[in-house]
């Protein structure tokens, strides 16, 4: 197996204020496997996304992709590279088309923003390649509706259909199933369990719901104000003392 | 792939067939034979100098709203650099000995290159700062364009401007063979010459917003950390749009001088340029571009003709002294227009059309 991670982090650490929301942070995420990270909220599960996909830049520490350092790379570059990314809030182009939305993703998977001396339907590989990742996560027939206009399960399927089109090696989801109907749910894990099992890509994932992680997870990284307490299967995490602790003694302590 | 299309390829063919035979297609079409013929129609001066100037100031708009309505950028600029146009052709001709052809291209490419170089610097300069910072700015460079064409007398010649003639057949004394009872002179090829260069910028505008760069810029407008995320960098999308849109501008600027042959500093420099080209895209509904012919439309025909026609308004009561007094003040009615159009169309003529046409859909 290729031995150098897809996404490293070494002692990464911001501070916001006086508050050190993720600190001395040291994260490895092996080519091709799907990790999970969970934590009480405000354990730094987002920040540690933001750091990753360049919104935030680290107070000190370093992010690597596939050993390389990206650091000091703003988010555009990194998303060229390969680092595609969904938000908690479900972050689309409420106007626009369904189709469109992932249109403009190939777009700029395909390096054609700068031109202006074309009609935008002229290139219907694009057009063609977005239906068929809509047909992916079972949007095809909505191609035409406006995003705004989708159910929040759908739109949450548009954004991966979205962050598909960027063809990425790293896929950073941020709570998929945030404020899905339970009907919803089973779909957006399919289509997850699906690239997984592909083994083409790294997965990231950040969520609450406990089971639907340990089925789908290589690796669980357990997050706690902002350091790891445990890195390991899903097996060894749950029973996992500490971990135990985090999540049900943290609560009775508060 | 497969035999039967799929639903976006077939509607991409429909779309496809009925590009020339679509309601707004054959309007443009309508528009652009009306004008056409218009000079034929009605031999009136002041009716081919309106059209002529609502053409002119229907790109003007049409760029600037560009930056305004699809990109969210206010620069108060947009019409320093018409005036950068402007000036560029007035001072070649008048300084150069026997005006010719090559010198109206030579001011269209110097025009060109001034303006983007300015668009540039104000864009690395500025487009970083908060939105208001960037008009604060940019009013700043166009006052300051203001101040440099009345201070610098000795090459603008000042308040007293610039006139200057125009080469060969569209020199104003130049008269041609006689088509339909109307005779060719200088004042109609250049009217043919602002209807040819206008069709071909507002169409360019068009194909830009429709392009896959328009695109980004929408995508811009509508969420911007969702377009940062999918790899595009949107500084240099915004510079992009800055810098087409002042090239435009001052390429009008050029027309718009050929059009009356003469410049001042208060003609084309001067603010209240700006401030029309903005209630233009008002009028006429922001990102829309199409609304900027209805805006120039609007405030050029009220700007011509309601003086008089509240003139003869007023001499039904002559002896009314408050009846002739208000008849002279045709602002007044002119801000009630305006008024009265916001209050029925508040997003612009043609916004608030499209938006009651999406609805009966």
């Amino acid at each position: 197996m290729n031995p150098v991670p897809a996404i490293e982090t070494k002692e990464l650490t911001i501070c916001f204020g006086g508050h050190t929301a993720v600190d001395s942070l040291n994260l490895s995420v092996e080519p091709f496997t799907l990790k999970s990270i969970i934590g009480p909220n405000g354990a730094g599960k987002t920040t540690l996304f933001n750091l990753i996909s360049g919104q935030y830049s680290p107070t000190s520490g370093k992010v690597l992709f596939n050993g390389k350092d990206i650091t000091r790379m703003d988010v555009a570059t990194r998303a060229n590279m390969g680092i595609g990314r969904s938000f908690q809030l479900t972050n689309i182009f409420p106007s626009l088309t369904v189709l469109e939305n992932v249109r403009l993703a190939l777009q700029a998977k395909e390096k054609i923003g700068m031109v202006f001396w074309r009609y935008y339907r002229d290139f219907p590989e694009l057009e063609d390649k977005a239906y068929d990742l809509l047909k992916q996560v079972l949007l095809h027939e909505k191609w035409s509706t406006e995003a705004s206009l989708l159910t929040h399960g759908e739109q949450r399927k548009l954004e991966i259909a979205i962050l598909l089109a960027l063809d990425p090696r790293v896929l950073l989801l941020d709570e998929p199933t945030a404020g899905m109907s339970l009907e919803d749910v089973p779909g957006i894990l399919d289509i997850i369990q699906e690239i997984k099992d592909s083994r083409t890509r790294t997965i990231l994932l950040v969520e609450h719901k406990f089971d639907m992680i340990m089925t789908l997870s290589d690796t669980i990284a357990v997050l706690q104000e902002g350091r790891i307490i445990c890195d390991d299967t899903p097996q060894a995490v749950s029973n996992n003392e500490k971990v135990l602790e985090a999540y049900l003694g943290g609560g009775v302590k508060a | 792939m497969t035999q039967t299309p799929t639903l976006v390829e077939k509607d991409r063919m429909d779309e496809r067939a009925k590009r020339f035979k679509s309601p707004t297609f054959n309007l443009q079409l309508a528009v652009i034979f009306i004008l056409a013929v218009a000079p034929f129609i009605i031999p009136s001066f002041t009716f081919m100098d309106v059209m002529a100037k609502i053409m002119i100031f229907a790109v003007v708009v049409a760029s600037f709203d560009l930056l305004l309505g699809y990109t969210g950028i206010l620069n108060f600029a947009h019409g320093m650099f018409f005036g950068v146009g402007a000036y560029s052709v007035a001072l070649i001709l008048y300084y150069s000995k026997s005006p010719g052809w090559h010198h109206i291209l030579l001011a269209a490419v110097i025009s060109l290159v001034i303006s983007i170089v300015l668009s540039l610097v104000i864009s690395f300069f500025s487009l970083r700062v908060k939105a208001i910072f960037f008009a604060m700015l940019t009013l700043a460079l166009a006052e300051f364009a203001h101040i440099l064409a009345v201070q610098w007398t000795s090459l603008t010649g000042g308040e007293d401007g610039i006139s200057f003639v125009l080469p060969g057949i569209f020199n104003f004394s130049w008269s041609g063979p006689t088509f339909f009872g109307t005779q060719m002179n200088g004042r109609l090829m250049v009217y043919y010459l602002i209807l040819v260069c206008a069709v071909f910028l507002f169409a360019g505008l068009v194909r830009f917003v429709r392009s896959p760069l328009g695109r980004v810029l929408k995508s811009i407008r509508e969420n911007e950390q969702r377009t940062v995320a999918l790899g595009f960098k949107t500084f240099g999308y915004q510079i992009y749009a800055i810098v087409f849109s002042a090239a435009i501008s001052s390429l009008s600027g050029i027309l718009f001088a050929m059009w009356i042959c003469y410049v001042n500093p208060d003609s084309v420099f001067h603010t209240a340029i700006m401030v029309n080209i903005l209630l233009m895209v008002l009028i006429g509904g922001m990102g829309t571009l199409y609304g900027a012919m209805i805006g120039a439309a609007f405030l050029i025909v009220t700007e011509t003709w309601l003086p008089s026609i509240l003139k003869a308004g007023a001499s039904f009561a002559p002896d009314v002294a408050i009846i002739q007094n208000l008849s002279d003040r045709w602002q007044l009615y002119f801000g009630i227009l305006f008024v009265l159009v916001v209050m029925f169309f508040p997003k612009g003529v043609i916004g608030t059309i499209r938006a009651m046409l999406g609805q009966k859909k």
